[in-house]
């Protein structure tokens, strides 16, 4: 036989209580969920265009922030590495911003440009794969345009033609990318395109360099040799690395992160809050019963375990409500609005912990009522 | 008003009772507060109380008697004097010392104190628990508990049970570790005639067939016939200490003394 579990029991015997600290702790891991549910889901979407850029490794310059603030550098350093065993293909990348006018309203605005040679199978998006494509890249002033461009761009259809930096464009077909939090709008030309539009940038600066790698390679091992082989003004990342290094740029260094993690802090504040209001209330309704306790011959420590264990009994029982609506309102949120929010094991777990921090906190700030219940006082 | 008297025992005897007494007080002091704001309640207290005595105390409110059970009781620290309880020296103790001692003596309150949320025999196991003992523990307060005349309310909540009920669980969880002294304020004043009378007779069954030393603190006039003896507090003084016998005859209604309004 067991101690008698008096925190379970306590908590069980006033339903309705019980019942509002559920809710209440449930609400507050809700809360913390669909902070970093949002945070993870506009992180997620900064770096949503590396899914579709068909590369293993990255050069980049050591300047550069994210995908949209490049800084450029020598195309050499790509064609130094091309050789390298395992490689099977390098690719130049230019990016830069245009200005697009909107041909309904004449107004125009930034569109972010990439630059790629038409020959090179830069990106994944099937409508750039065709030899129609290829071909309709290499005309003239000719761009593809992104159809998730916000609809402030104007009309994406074929053969329109509109201004951009004071040259005329022609909009050669569509493909599906999204610009997440970097850009409004995207467009993708030829690298001879790029040339006109931007002169007098030169095509042997290049903004990111793309290597293909034979299937099978190890893609570390490769990155270690080109960092041996190159100078240290360019930066050789894998794609898992690149991503995470434009993550990590956006969380830190632009008002995402402080946002979500403000959302999160007060999600926490506002749990500790119910579960104190609960703990203390039941602490104080049963202080004679504790003092009791302690004239029998308990001491404060067991006090502090019940309080403890209360606690931590809140935090799971309000955890599980919370977690399984939190997998319905995503679920709900991705319908709505297509942002890629997902739940996964990492947060499954540090909310569940973080939750029971919060609980404990409660306890330890209410359990001091409890301890010092003095048994002199029940005569 | 009479001098007070300290006539307890028969003098042969009161050696060696001492030595193996439950209680034995010397010159103790109490006060509240320190500074300017210290007030003494309790006056050199000289107190002897042998083992299976049922002592009564009484007194006026403010007499300092409950102050006397809790010091008694090691629920507080005493500073003056001495206090001897179940042969334990109590004054100076630490806390943690002080807790070790109630686990030797037996409580009941006022109110029955019970958990609303665990039935009349998880009550009484939660006194258990402090021997360690918990493999007997259902076994303990169930027989604890039928000896009280509960036996079909063992698994009962405290919200089923009338007052007298709950005092009773209250009393078997005070009794069911054996205590060697039982210390009760006003175990009656929440009861009718009827179950205060049976509170007390059973916890005078009890102490008589165990040995027991039971202090008392009451007002209620209806169960003094079962002490061995009754002690006075006024004032933070012991005032009187007489047997049954001669409270009775000096308390008797026909003669009307002024001490009649203290008690």
């Amino acid at each position: 036989m067991k101690r008698t579990p008096l925190a379970l029991l306590n908590l069980l015997h006033e339903r309705t209580r019980l019942v509002v600290a559920i809710a209440g702790v449930a609400f507050a891991v809700l809360l913390i969920f669909m902070n970093l549910g949002f945070q993870g889901a506009l992180l997620a979407s900064t770096t949503i265009m590396y899914d579709q850029i068909d590369a293993d490794i990255f050069l980049v310059s050591p300047q550069s922030l994210e995908i949209s603030s490049t800084k450029a550098f020598p195309r050499e350093r790509l064609y130094q590495v091309a050789g390298i065993e395992g490689v099977a293909r390098v690719m130049p990348l230019y990016m830069e911003y245009l200005l697009w006018r909107n041909p309904d309203t004449r107004l125009s605005r930034a569109m972010f440009v990439f630059a790629i040679n038409p020959q090179d199978p830069v990106f994944k998006m099937p409508e750039l794969q065709t030899a129609d494509a290829i071909a309709a890249l290499q005309r003239p002033n000719t761009v593809f345009i992104d159809r998730r461009s916000r609809s402030e761009f104007g009309p994406q259809t074929t053969g329109l033609e509109t201004e951009a930096d004071r040259r005329r464009v022609t909009i050669g077909g569509q493909y599906t990318l999204g610009g997440g939090f970097a850009a409004d709008g995207t467009l993708i030309m030829s690298d001879q395109n790029f040339r006109r539009f931007f002169a007098p940038r030169p095509l042997s600066l290049i903004s990111m360099g793309l290597v293909q790698l034979v299937p099978g390679t190890n893609a570390d091992q490769v990155v270690a040799t080109m960092r041996t082989r190159l100078p240290p003004d360019v930066r050789v990342l894998t794609k898992a690395d690149m991503i995470a290094s434009d993550r990590q740029f956006w969380q830190e260094n632009t008002a995402i992160g402080f946002i979500f993690g403000l959302g999160v802090a007060v999600s926490f504040i506002v749990g500790i809050v119910i579960v104190y209001q609960i703990l203390y209330t039941d602490i104080r309704d049963h202080l004679r019963e504790y003092a009791t306790l302690k004239a029998m011959g308990y001491g404060s420590r067991y006090l502090f375990q019940i309080v403890l264990q209360e606690s931590i009994i809140l935090a799971i029982l309000g955890y599980i409500p919370g977690l399984l609506i939190s997998v319905a309102l995503y679920d709900l949120t991705f319908r709505a609005t297509q942002l890629p929010i997902a739940m996964n094991p990492g947060r499954i777990l540090s909310v569940l912990l973080l939750t029971i921090f919060m609980c404990s906190v409660s306890g330890l700030v209410s359990v001091r009522r409890a301890v010092t219940a003095d048994p002199a006082d029940v005569f | 008003m009479e001098t007070p008297h300290n006539l307890s025992l028969p003098q042969s005897t009161a050696i060696a009772e001492i030595k193996d007494a439950a209680v034995h007080i010397k010159n103790l002091n109490y006060s509240f507060g320190r500074g300017d704001l210290c007030k003494q309640v309790l006056y050199d207290i000289n107190l002897t109380l042998p083992r299976g005595q049922i002592v009564i105390m009484t007194g006026p409110s403010g007499s300092g008697k409950t102050t006397l059970l809790t010091l008694i009781g090691a629920l507080r620290s005493a500073q003056e004097g001495s206090l001897r309880v179940l042969n334990q020296e109590i004054v100076g103790l630490s806390n943690r010392q002080l807790v070790e001692v109630r686990r030797n003596i037996g409580f009941i309150f006022q109110a029955h104190n019970l958990f609303e949320s665990l039935t009349a025999a998880q009550n009484v196991e939660m006194a258990v628990e402090l021997t360690g003992e918990f493999a007997t523990k259902r076994d303990q307060a169930t027989a604890i508990l039928t000896q009280v005349g509960l036996k079909d309310r063992v698994d009962y909540k405290p919200d089923a049970l009338s007052g007298g009920q709950k005092q009773r669980v209250a009393i078997a969880r005070a009794l069911v570790n054996q205590p060697r002294l039982i210390l009760a304020d006003e175990p009656t004043a929440a009861l009718d005639k009827k179950s205060g009378r049976d509170v007390v007779t059973l916890m005078q069954k009890l102490a008589k067939e165990q040995g027991k030393t039971i202090l008392m603190v009451t007002h209620d006039n209806r169960i003094l016939d079962v002490a061995d003896r009754i002690i006075n507090l006024v004032d933070g003084r012991l005032e009187s200490d007489e047997t049954l016998d001669t409270f009775v005859t000096t308390h008797d209604p026909k003669v009307l003394d002024r001490r009649m309004f203290i008690l």
